[in-house]
Formats: C-alpha cells, sequence, structure tokens
C-alpha cells in the first residue's frame, strides 16, 4: 500500500506536466497509439523472461518515433498509420504473451494495471523517469511552450521546430511508461488528459495548468485507491472514474465559471 | 532615409514542380521603406514572403535580406501572421506570447531572462497593450490581439517588420490606429504589409508592390485613386479563377 502511494504521487508529478502538453497541443490519439502499442515490448520482454517495464520502455520510445516520423512526413495517412500500429503493437504482445509457459494472469494487469502490487524496483524506474522529464522540461521549457502554441512563428524564429516535437514525443513515451504501471495501458490516455484538461479549464498559464494537474492527479489516484480498497475494487478503473467523474463536472462548472 | 537596402531580389523564379507561381521578380527594398504588398488571391504573396524569412527556397534567382541569405536572417525578421493559428482557449498570457518573439534571441536553454522580460515589456509598452500584459489571450478583443501580435513580433527587436494582413478581422477605426502605430514604428523599422485595401493604406507607405506571378512597384507619388483602381481592377482582372 506504501509503494501504491508513493507510486501515484510519483506518476502524477509526469501525468500533469506531459498531459498538459498533451491536451494543449491535442496530440490525445498519437498518445494513445504510442500507449497500445507498448504492449508489443511488453510481450517480448514477457516471453523473454524481462521485467516488463524494459520491454515498455524500448517499445515506446520506438513507436513514439515512428510515429513522430509519420505525422511529419505523411499528415495525410497520420490517422490510419496511428491506428495500425495501435493494433498491431498490440497483437504483437497479446502472441507473444499467449506463447509464454505458465498463468497468464500478467495480462490483466498490463492492460488494466495493478497498483497495489508495484514493486520498490517499480517505483526506482519512476521515480528516475519522473527526473529525466522534468530535467529536459526545465531546459526546453519556452521551446516546448512555443511549439505547442504557434509552430509556424516557432519555425520563423530559426527554431528546428521538428527536432523538439520528437523530443517531446519521446517525453511522452516515457511518462505513458510510467502511467501504465499505475492505471495498465488501456487506462493511461484518460490518467494523461483528464487532470490537465480539468486544470486547463480554471487557469491562464500553462505553468499553472502544470501544477494543477498535478495535484489533481494525486488526488484522483489516491481517491480512486481509497474507494477501491474497501470493496477490492481494482484500482485502475476506480480511478479512471473518479477522474472522469469529476471532468464531467468541471466541464458543466466551467462554463459558469467563464461566464462570471 | 537611408538608402541602403535591406533586401535585395533579383531575377527569382518559383514553383512547386508545377506551373510558375513567382516568375522573374525583383525588388530592392531601402531601410526604412514602407512597403504595401497587393495581389489577388493565390497571387504567390505569401510564397514570396516565405521565400523572404528562408522557408521556401526559390527554383532560381538571387535573394539577399540584411545582406545574408535568408535563413540567416530570418531572426532579425518580426513577423505577424495572417491568421492566428493558435486555439484561442489555449491556457497563455498576454506576456507570455509576447516573450515567444524573443525565440532565436535568447539562450537555448533554461528559461526566459531579464532582458527578454524587458524587451517584451517595452514592446507591449509601444504598442499600448502593456496594461492587458496578465490577460488570458483567449479573453482579447480582435483589435487587441492584433496589438498583442504585432508586440510579439516587435520583441526580437526586428529590422524588417513582415505582417500578412494585420487588419484583416478589425473595423475601421482599429485598422486606422494600428496603421498609426505602423507608422511610428516605421522610423526605424522597414515594414512590409500584406493588404487588400490599398487606397486606405497609400497615405501611410511609399511604394506599393502588386504581385500577380510577377512584380511590379509603383512609388505612392504616383498613385492617384484612378490608378488604384485600374491596377488592382487590371489585376484582378487577369486572375480569371477569382472569388469577388
Amino acid at each position: 500500500m506504501q509503494n501504491a502511494i508513493v507510486g501515484s504521487i510519483l506518476a502524477s508529478v509526469a501525468c500533469g506536466v506531459i498531459g498538459s502538453y498533451v491536451v494543449v497541443k491535442r496530440i490525445g490519439y498519437l498518445a494513445g497509439g504510442i500507449a497500445h502499442s507498448v504492449l508489443g515490448g511488453m510481450g517480448i520482454a514477457y516471453y523473454l523472461s524481462r521485467p516488463p517495464i524494459e520491454g515498455a520502455l524500448v517499445a515506446a520510445l520506438v513507436f513514439a518515433m515512428i510515429l513522430g516520423w509519420v505525422s511529419l512526413r505523411l499528415k495525410q495517412q497520420e490517422d490510419t498509420v496511428i491506428g495500425a500500429l495501435w493494433a498491431g503493437g498490440m497483437a504483437v504482445g497479446i502472441l507473444f504473451i499467449s506463447q509464454t509457459p505458465g498463468y497468464n494472469i500478467d495480462l490483466m494487469s498490463f492492460l488494466f494495471g495493478n497498483i497495489l502490487m508495484i514493486s520498490f524496483d517499480d517505483l526506482f524506474w519512476i521515480a528516475g523517469l519522473d527526473v529525466l522529464i522534468l530535467i529536459i522540461v526545465f531546459l526546453f521549457y519556452k521551446q516546448f511552450l512555443a511549439v505547442s502554441f504557434d509552430e509556424e512563428f516557432a519555425r520563423l524564429r530559426g527554431m528546428p521546430v521538428e527536432r523538439f516535437y520528437l523530443l517531446f514525443l519521446v517525453l511522452v513515451a516515457l511518462t505513458v511508461v510510467i502511467l501504465i504501471q499505475i492505471v495498465g495501458l488501456i487506462l493511461v490516455i484518460a490518467l494523461l488528459t483528464l487532470p490537465a484538461a480539468i486544470s486547463g479549464h480554471y487557469v491562464r498559464s500553462l505553468n499553472l495548468m502544470m501544477l494543477f494537474a498535478t495535484f489533481l492527479g494525486m488526488f484522483f489516484t489516491m481517491g480512486g485507491l481509497a474507494i477501491s480498497y474497501h470493496p477490492d475494487l481494482p484500482p485502475g478503473p476506480t480511478i479512471i472514474l473518479v477522474a472522469g467523474a469529476f471532468y464531467l463536472l468541471s466541464l458543466v462548472s466551467a462554463r459558469f465559471w467563464k461566464k462570471s | 532615409m537611408s538608402t541602403d537596402s535591406v533586401i535585395k531580389i533579383k531575377d527569382l523564379h518559383f514553383s512547386y514542380d508545377g506551373p510558375k507561381i513567382l516568375e522573374d521578380i525583383e525588388i530592392n527594398i531601402r531601410r526604412n521603406e514602407f512597403i504595401g504588398m497587393v495581389g489577388p488571391n493565390g497571387s504567390g504573396k505569401t510564397t514570396l514572403l516565405k521565400i523572404i524569412m528562408g522557408v521556401l527556397t526559390p527554383s532560381k534567382g538571387f535573394v539577399e535580406v540584411l545582406g545574408k541569405p535568408p535563413f540567416q536572417s530570418v531572426k532579425e525578421i518580426g513577423y505577424m501572421p495572417q491568421l492566428t493559428p493558435f486555439s484561442r482557449d489555449f491556457p497563455i498570457r498576454v506576456e507570455d506570447v509576447v516573450l515567444m518573439g524573443r525565440l532565436g534571441k535568447t539562450s537555448r536553454i533554461g528559461f526566459f531572462s531579464k532582458t527578454d522580460k524587458r524587451a517584451a515589456e517595452k514592446s507591449m509598452d509601444d504598442v499600448g497593450v502593456l496594461d492587458l500584459r496578465k490577460r488570458a489571450i483567449g479573453s482579447l478583443s480582435g483589435g487587441q490581439l492584433q496589438r498583442v501580435l504585432i508586440a510579439r513580433a516587435l520583441t526580437c527587436e526586428p529590422k524588417i517588420m513582415i505582417l500578412d494582413e494585420p487588419t484583416a478581422n478589425v473595423d475601421m477605426k482599429i485598422e486606422k490606429d494600428i496603421f498609426n502605430l505602423l507608422k511610428q514604428l516605421n522610423a526605424n523599422i522597414t515594414i512590409i504589409v500584406v493588404t487588400h485595401d490599398i487606397g486606405f493604406i497609400s497615405q501611410y507607405i511609399n511604394r506599393v508592390a502588386c504581385i500577380n506571378r510577377t512584380l511590379i512597384c509603383h512609388p505612392t507619388s504616383e498613385l492617384t485613386g484612378e490608378t488604384i483602381e485600374n491596377m488592382y481592377g487590371t489585376h484582378m482582372h487577369m486572375v480569371h479563377h477569382h472569388r469577388d
């Protein structure tokens, strides 16, 4: 339980910071593609009796690069290619898991997460990835802001826009790997976007959006954990439903907030 | 007015694999000139601006901006786009938008410096939006937003400003305010402004560059109401697929 709490706090940091970029840049679908295709890497790692997080990390980075290249070079087919990689990656993962001898209990925890089973090693990974993400964001905060706000203008200021876009997708990939440990890969997209989207209803700057989204992420993950604990519900889906409910509430109340 | 040239274009041609979009363009823009650029939709105005800013490379010909190839001088150009490509609900304050004009001048890593912030303050002050600095970009009126975008273009302390229809979405009064502002800025900055409203801006500009695949330049002193009518009319006539 202690690990679960520390895990949710750590994951919320990446989720708030990178989730805010994903929301303002509107690349939720692309992030979803990365998240789901990661099952391929996890399945292969599982088959080879390696820790799934290693497979997830490699797969997330590879797919982020492929998707980034596709979205820069083949703009027209972007949708189709994301869909193909999304499903293809999952299919590879399921094939490898099916060929692994023994019980396939882990498939469910890959898909829907199992924060209660999170190990000390996992926490170490999550903390490391958090630090890496924060360092990169601190170094290039203004470039990421410019690229997500107005790409054309950023390019005319002589910025290597494409390089920053790819670097940004690497950060998304790292975040996805972290969040998979908490809620599993199917539910990642909700945890990545909902706290940031709620936060975006109320703030006027990206850094506040990130901060507020991080706290919301902590609140949702711990709230979900607490609610699921006694009735023995799976924590991943509970966390997502808590976040989803607050998102709907916020969507309604933000209308009044803006008007007043 | 100094006579050294800031933009020199000679024998320039451009096409994307197909028919020529720009043909045999030649122009010499001097320091602190105020150029109005006119031409029907699809005449190659935006293409020419993109070449000047180094985004597109001409198929043939010579371009030099501030004595350098365009991709090297683009950081010295303040640019204001025609349409705002960003979403109005993006969580960002006016001062953060204006600060983005410092990219290319500021450090590559870390946050914006004190110098950047001072430059942003000065340009917000120059265009009269300093009191809006903490406002969300989505809460501004059309005229306020145009001013903020001019401030953003100014923050890099440009030698040249390029504005693509800066008054397309505002009323006559604001249009007048904005051109008065540009006229003031023109004391130190060469300005190229794309517009359709050639009659209105003739009192502000030195020369009109009429583009329709080719380029013809007229000094404003040669322009009378009638020649403007004829010129624009002729050019409109030459394009058979125009919408107006």
